[in-house]
């Protein structure tokens, strides 16, 4: 439909498109152009939009101070966790979209709560217990945690998912036969993965954004490149300290900003889903 | 579904919640209502101390040394003390002493002196600055959200892939990070604080004034959750149907009254749904504070039960904080709940 707008909505449009689009990249790039500076530099007055420009924030943070080592963790702890809280994730899901009964309801209700619930809650409880059981500071323990926690909300998406696959599907394969696992495995696994895909995505975004948790449960080496960044906010801040965690922060975000740039739609669709069906 | 069928399938994930989420709540509640330390016992332990010269005198003290048990580790001795952790951390003797003393000749308001001191209590501090940052952002993102999805879905289709992604950074990015972006912007040498300079402004220490902290930790969190409102009322605009938009300019309504009368009637359910998803997360706020180590100016409650764990290494009170945390997480979600009970509609 074509609507004729009045001038002056047109340019207020156009302004503050602009203004937005400059006020949401800013920090970033900034940020991006701080970590290849010297503090001198960086921090010069007025700012500089042009200076030499150095790796050595780079090579301190990644080779002296060891973040290949946090890289690892995370690229061990987020892969499992997006890996472990699919696979239960998707069951769940299927059969709450299929379920008629209350308990369905009551186990909705309860993940919004556990949903709504502030991570440093829980923390408080597993600090003294997996003290006492030994398994505080270890791979398996961090990326248990981080799928219970994770579990609510992918329950309530993949649920928002397999709704909208239409149920004659794999009643017609259990009427011929299968039963409801196998129903699940030779109908529904086929058809789910666009669902999958962006549950997948916000598990990885979940997992790879902590920081209080991994900040509290892993220990020096064990932590994640997230967390790591703690070490540089201390109160000692030196400016050659700051900038190694300007590398450190720009080190952290390019992942995310090749994640947002090639699943784009995905991310869309799956924040649309949560609150639009959920 | 058969009942047997459903069960068998949520297993796995209801254990795992089960175990890593109900379990420690109750643990929670559990250390809140103990108080622990490792049990000591006096020692009499003799030293010589040097008097003068070569002189030395014998000196018997009584030394309280921890007790081992035959591991070699020191004994953990419990001790049930009701809801005292509770009363502490919520200040209910010091509530009640500020209620009842008098107030109002100091040239303050008697309202103003009172709320002065309520929030002088750590809890309550840091409760009246995650509540006026959730209650400060709500309507703010919801404005702003709503501009963003009706300027992005008046411009042509091949600028709105680019407009999307660049809105997209401020929520996807890691929060610590972008905390940490906008936190160096207003440094005393950063890039906000030093163009506000030469351009003749003056020096601003952004970070050393409640007012100025505050600011910016909001605005933080406009920047952080707009983008959030903006994605669903986008999609709200998408599913907009073109008949009582054609009607209305039909009829000779203007741009203002088609907002009014057919665009907003129309998302009006999504903005409750983003203010409801909002509130819950803004009232979990915790990377800005820990970044701009604001607590002083401007606390949340996550960050203060973090701060009482991670560096009181204090687990009882951190629980105590945890428990009125809780409570306060249900008294926000009360809404929620009663409309998912009201909408939940199973399978036919």
């Amino acid at each position: 439909m074509r609507r004729r707008r009045p001038l002056w909505l047109k340019a207020a449009t156009g302004t503050g498109l602009w203004v937005w689009v400059f006020v949401a990249v800013f920090p970033f790039f900034w940020m991006f152009l701080l970590s290849f500076r010297t503090p001198v530099d960086a921090f010069a007055s007025p700012p500089e939009l042009f200076a030499p420009v150095t790796l050595e924030n780079f090579r301190h943070i990644w080779v002296e101070d060891k973040f290949w080592r946090f890289g690892i963790n995370t690229a061990i702890v987020t892969l499992a966790t997006v890996a472990v809280s699919l696979t239960i994730g998707c069951l769940a899901g299927y059969a709450l979209a299929r379920y008629r009964g209350r308990l369905g309801l009551w186990l909705l209700v309860s993940a919004l709560v556990f949903r709504a619930l502030p991570h440093v809650v829980l923390l408080t409880a597993y600090k003294p217990a997996f003290f006492q059981m030994g398994i505080w500071s270890r791979y398996e323990t961090l990326i248990m945690v981080l799928v219970a926690v994770n579990q609510p909300f992918t329950i309530w998406m993949m649920r928002a998912f397999f709704m909208s696959i239409p149920k004659d599907l794999d009643e017609a394969a259990m009427t011929d036969g299968c039963s409801r696992w196998k129903a699940f495995r030779l109908v529904i696994v086929p058809v789910m993965w666009p669902g999958v895909i962006t549950a997948g995505l916000f598990a990885f975004l979940l997992a790879y954004n902590d920081f209080l948790i991994a900040s509290q449960l892993m220990n020096g080496e064990m932590t994640t490149m997230t967390a790591a960044l703690g070490n540089y906010m201390g109160q000692n801040r030196s400016m050659d300290r700051l900038m190694h965690g300007i590398a450190g922060a720009v080190s952290v975000v390019v992942p995310i900003i090749i994640l947002i740039f090639v699943f784009q739609r995905q991310i869309v669709a799956g924040m649309t889903a949560g609150a639009v069906k959920g | 579904m058969t009942t047997r069928s459903f069960v068998s399938f949520v297993g796995p994930s209801v254990a795992c919640m089960l175990v890593l989420i109900a379990l420690p709540l109750l643990g929670v509640g559990y250390l809140a209502l103990y108080q622990s330390h490792v049990k000591t016992e006096l020692v009499e332990v003799t030293t010589e101390v040097p008097l003068f010269g070569s002189q030395t005198r014998k000196q018997t003290r009584n030394i309280p040394q921890p007790v081992l048990d035959e591991n070699g580790d020191p004994i953990q001795v419990w001790e049930f003390v009701g809801t005292r952790n509770l009363e502490k951390a919520a200040a209910v003797d010091g509530l009640a002493q500020t209620f009842s003393s008098p107030r109002g000749d100091a040239g303050e308001s008697w309202i103003g002196s009172l709320y002065r001191e309520i929030t002088n209590y750590e809890f309550w501090g840091a409760l009246e600055f995650t509540l006026l940052y959730t209650f400060a952002t709500t309507p703010a993102i919801l404005v702003i959200g709503l501009g963003l999805a009706l300027a992005v879905n008046s411009v042509t289709e091949r600028l709105r892939g680019s407009l999307v992604f660049a809105t997209l950074l401020p929520m996807i990015v890691t929060p610590v990070v972008s905390s940490l972006a906008i936190f160096w912007m207003f440094l005393d040498s950063g890039v906000v604080t030093a163009m506000i300079e030469w351009l003749g402004f003056g020096k601003f220490y952004f970070l050393a004034d409640q007012v100025t902290t505050r600011s910016v930790i909001i605005l933080y969190g406009v920047w952080w959750a707009a983008p959030f409102a903006f994605i669903i009322l986008y999609a709200g605009l998408q599913t907009l149907p073109s008949e009582p938009l054609e009607s209305a300019m039909i009829d000779g309504a203007n741009e203002w009254q088609r907002l009014r009368y057919v665009i907003l009637p129309h998302l009006s359910p999504l903005m409750t749904v983003i203010a409801l998803i909002h509130i819950m997360d803004a009232y979990r706020v915790f990377e800005p504070i820990l970044v701009f180590n604001s607590s002083v100016y401007a606390n949340s409650v996550q960050y203060l039960t973090f701060y009482t764990l991670g560096f009181e290494d204090n687990v009882h009170k951190a629980a105590a904080y945890s428990i009125l945390t809780i409570i306060g997480v249900v008294i926000l979600l009360v809404p929620v709940l009663r409309q998912s009970f009201r909408d939940y509609r199973p399978v036919q």
